[in-house]
């Protein structure tokens, strides 16, 4: 009995990967696949002669420009079909492969992971791609009638695809994660509609790098050549003020940053598919792979923010002064400065607690790493395996956030803008103590209590006081003090609360300047107590699950 | 020169959290057996051949399929191994055909018209070939059974792997598949095969084991079996022409004799002792100037003896 030979890497990519085949076979079946395309057909063909007729018409609009008021209506309609529509196939098909149970056929093929993974990636949304290709001549028709350059053109479409791939990644991973079909469809759509609703936001407050995992970026650097002559005149003029893509002492063209940023996420989601593919039971991440994450994205924030700095632009009023006033004059406030060296605390905390759930190994896993290890002979866990305690990981992470942050606040607060102010280095203590107790604390209630009790510490000890602070605060000027040591209970309120109270331009309201210091450092000695014994809690979990695992 | 066991498990251990599944099971199969693996529910037979199929990673223990060491080089060992699950799912956006296809692809399958040809021999080994441009979703539990059992075949496994194959299958498709099972083992590949109809599982395969709460009660041949799981013990029935109060009064002397109960002529009882010993006794009934009408012996089948471990197991 001869086995057939394995699939060469060459065999499995492109047309030849017998995944991506599956697919074209299901999804573009004429019955199914025709009513798309004359859907997308009927809404592009609308939109390019109602755009094409409106402007030359009604606006007496040149043919040239009348033929470019079709370009941006057309990639917004590609980009809802790629976007929203593919992504909801990605992570529903990877869903539906799970419960219909064919998956673990799929797991059977003899392939290297990434083979299946670039298969689902492409296969499952390609009745989105071909809607979007019978979009394309549309397009094409407006750019090249519009005179729109090849250098403007060939940049976005390229940051388009890529935008396309990093969502598809995301929808592939949370159907990979998410076992229930509508939920996963439901996260997907939601995880998109963040990146372009709630991330922008952050990208405003100083947070730059966000802004660059969607298409936006490269879009508004090439809607001067996409719109009529006149209004792309106005928006070149207001562009010539924006910022470029530094980072650190280096720049960028928009288009490069952008696919270097999404290249990173997309490699990530890989290795993340990679790992399942290759394992069911691994975790998302390893240990190294994970920290390393971490600390690359601090490097991005860090990368992308510092150098806006010194001229202004990465302060939010700035962008508002140039929209309202005579920027002349601006100067950004000492209030805007501590909220956004507290806003770079909290994402860091909220990502240093993704990154923990990721890597934080269940008991049944440590078990079983237990159980291989002592039939080996050894007497401790390989430091890098899954089973293995997060908890070094996390402290380093903490400290690298930490590290991020007071870089962050370092060149904000001693920036030109703020003269005589300086950042000391006791900061930095308080910093590492902030996320190291949180994140820590976090770990430890994870790895020896389990998702369900980390859930609802989560709600009831992040989020609840949060909400009661706010009420109370709002409700009565007496009740400010109160409301302040009830929201500094939440870790999430620690980082802002750390800027607003060891910062030295910090200007708290009066009814705030005592309570909320008094509450950051009480609530602080607190957590860092709360987290020591849960470490210590944790020790003797996983001294019980070392000894549990001899039977 | 030794032969390579087709499967080869060594101190394999399976958990699910504090629940053991499979404890330290060591087995060996060599090539060309239709070996059945029996057991009640939770005995481990599913979770022994999620990790024989690379489909899940044990706790430790050593798994060869061929040779190939399946825990370091799952790859290799996918080619290898054919697996059917319980109750085999398809998919519903495709076609017989094209479901075949696609596994036929996967597994490097020489040239389309080589795929095309090796999928049409597979539907013809299951007996599908007219069902071949139907939907997968429209098919009936038996046909579905027998397109997973072709897709299983198509890449010509060394390891066919076939959980509980016959359910859902009527009477001639299961007698098709013994006979597919035995052609695919004279071929030199190796099933392993585990199924709840104990008696079929015993006509379908060379050898056998049995499990129980994760451990290896017994192997071997079907005989070898009854013998290692205590099922020497047989319950005897003597038909006498008369004088069988006698009869009775004499067999409760012999230590090899429990149980005992009279009706009407006849006399039942249990008896463990071995072959020689059961002609010992007959011969001395007959010394005992009874004259025997009829002699029965009735053994404890397969079902009976699971039955026990099951019972067993719900006891404790």
């Amino acid at each position: 009995m001869n086995p057939p030979p394995l699939p060469t890497s060459d065999s499995i990519r492109g047309w030849a990967n017998p995944v991506f085949r599956r697919y074209c076979r299901s999804r573009l079946r004429p019955a199914g696949l025709g009513i798309a395309l004359l859907i997308a057909l009927l809404i592009a063909g609308f939109i390019f002669a109602l755009t094409a007729s409106l402007g030359s018409r009604f606006n007496n609009l040149d043919p040239a420009d009348a033929a470019r008021g079709a370009i941006i209506p057309l990639l917004v309609l590609q980009a809802l079909i790629l976007f929203i529509l593919g992504t909801a196939q990605v992570s529903g098909g990877m869903t539906a492969e799970t419960d219909e149970g064919v998956i673990d056929y799929q797991r059977l093929i003899p392939m290297p992971p990434l083979a299946k993974v670039l298969g689902y990636l492409f296969g499952l949304p390609v009745r989105e791609y071909a809607m979007v290709l019978v979009t394309l001549p549309f397009s094409a028709w407006s750019l090249w009638k519009g005179h729109v350059s090849f250098q403007i053109w060939a940049p976005l479409y390229a940051v388009f695809f890529t935008t396309a791939i990093t969502y598809h990644m995301t929808g592939l991973v949370t159907g990979t994660v998410v076992k229930n079909r509508r939920w996963a469809f439901l996260i997907s759509i939601g995880l998109v509609f963040c990146l372009y609703t709630v991330i922008p936001q952050i990208a405003r407050f100083g947070l730059v790098f966000f802004k660059y995992l969607t298409i936006t970026p490269v879009f508004e650097e090439s809607l001067p050549g996409l719109l009529p002559k006149t209004a792309g005149a106005i928006v070149a003029t207001g562009q010539r003020l924006a910022p470029e893509v530094k980072f650190f002492g280096l720049a960028f063209p928009e288009v490069v940053f952008t696919i270097f940023c999404q290249g990173g996420l997309i490699l990530i989601f890989l290795v993340m598919l990679c790992r399942r593919w290759r394992r069911t039971e691994s975790l998302l991440l390893g240990k190294l792979g994970a920290t390393s994450f971490f600390i690359w994205v601090q490097m991005l924030l860090l990368g992308n923010a510092l150098p806006l700095i010194e001229p202004g632009n990465l302060f939010p009023s700035r962008e508002f002064a140039r929209r309202v006033f005579d920027a002349g004059n601006w100067a950004p406030t000492a209030v805007e400065a501590v909220g956004m060296s507290g806003l770079y605390g909290v994402v860091t905390l909220i990502f240093l607690f993704i990154i923990t759930k990721i890597i934080t190994p269940a008991p049944e896993i440590q078990i079983r790493g237990w159980r291989r290890v002592r039939k080996e002979g050894g007497s401790s866990l390989p430091l890098l395996s899954d089973a293995a305690t997060a908890f070094p990981w996390i402290a380093v992470m903490a400290l690298a956030g930490a590290v991020g942050w007071f870089v962050f606040t370092q060149a904000l607060v001693e920036s030109r803008w703020f003269p005589g102010h300086l950042v000391p280095l006791s900061v930095f203590g308080f910093f590492a103590l902030t996320l190291l107790s949180a994140g820590l604390g976090f770990h430890a209630l994870l790895e020896a209590k389990g998702g369900r009790t980390v859930g609802l510490t989560v709600i009831f000890i992040g989020i609840v006081p949060l909400m009661i602070g706010a009420v109370m605060g709002t409700s009565d000027n007496r009740l400010f003090a109160a409301s302040s040591w009830i929201i500094g209970i939440s870790p999430l309120s620690m980082p802002s609360y750390a800027t607003s109270t060891l910062l030295s331009l910090s200007e708290l309201p009066e009814n705030l300047a005592r309570s909320v210091p008094r509450a950051f450092y009480f609530w602080l000695a607190v957590s860092a107590i709360v987290t020591v014994w849960l470490v210590l809690r944790l020790r003797a979990a996983r001294k019980t699950i070392a000894e549990r695992s001899d039977r | 020169m030794p032969i390579t066991p087709a499967i080869d498990i060594r101190d394999l251990r399976v958990d699910y959290g504090n629940f053991v599944a499979v404890n330290d099971l060591t087995l060996s199969v060599p090539p060309g057996e239709v070996f059945g693996l029996v057991g009640p529910n939770g005995a481990g037979k599913t979770s022994t051949f999620r990790v024989l199929t690379t489909l899940m990673e044990p706790t430790y223990g050593e798994v060869n399929l061929c040779g190939v060491d399946i825990l370091s080089d799952i790859e290799s060992a996918r080619r290898i191994v054919g697996y059917m699950p319980d109750l085999a799912p398809v998919p519903s956006d495709l076609k017989v055909w094209e479901f075949l296809e696609f596994h036929a692809a996967a597994y490097a399958i020489g040239s389309r018209a080589a795929r095309r040809d090796r999928v049409a021999e597979c539907l013809e080994e299951v007996g599908l070939t007219g069902q071949r441009e139907s939907w997968c979703k429209a098919l009936s539990r038996g046909q579905t059974q027998r397109v997973v059992l072709a897709k299983t075949l198509l890449h010509r496994p060394s390891v066919l792997i076939l959980d509980e194959p016959a359910s859902g299958l009527d009477p001639l498709a299961r007698r098709d598949l013994r006979q597919a099972l035995r052609k695919l083992a004279a071929t030199g590949a190796t099933v392993f095969v585990s199924s709840h109809i104990l008696s079929e599982l015993a006509e379908m395969c060379t050898s056998l084991c049995v499990m129980n709460r994760g451990k290896l009660l017994a192997s071997g041949t079907a005989e070898q079996v009854r013998e290692q799981m205590g099922s020497h013990k047989r319950t005897l029935t003597v038909t006498v022409l008369a004088h069988h109060q006698e009869a009775a009064t004499w067999l409760e002397t012999q230590a090899s004799v429990h149980r005992l109960q009279l009706a009407e002529q006849q006399v039942s009882f249990e008896f463990t002792g071995n072959d020689e010993a059961q002609a010992d006794l007959m011969e001395g009934l007959i010394q005992q100037g009874i004259r025997l009408r009829a002699f029965e012996e009735k053994r404890s089948s397969f079902e009976d003896i699971l039955i026990e471990v099951a019972e067993t197991n719900r006891r404790s």
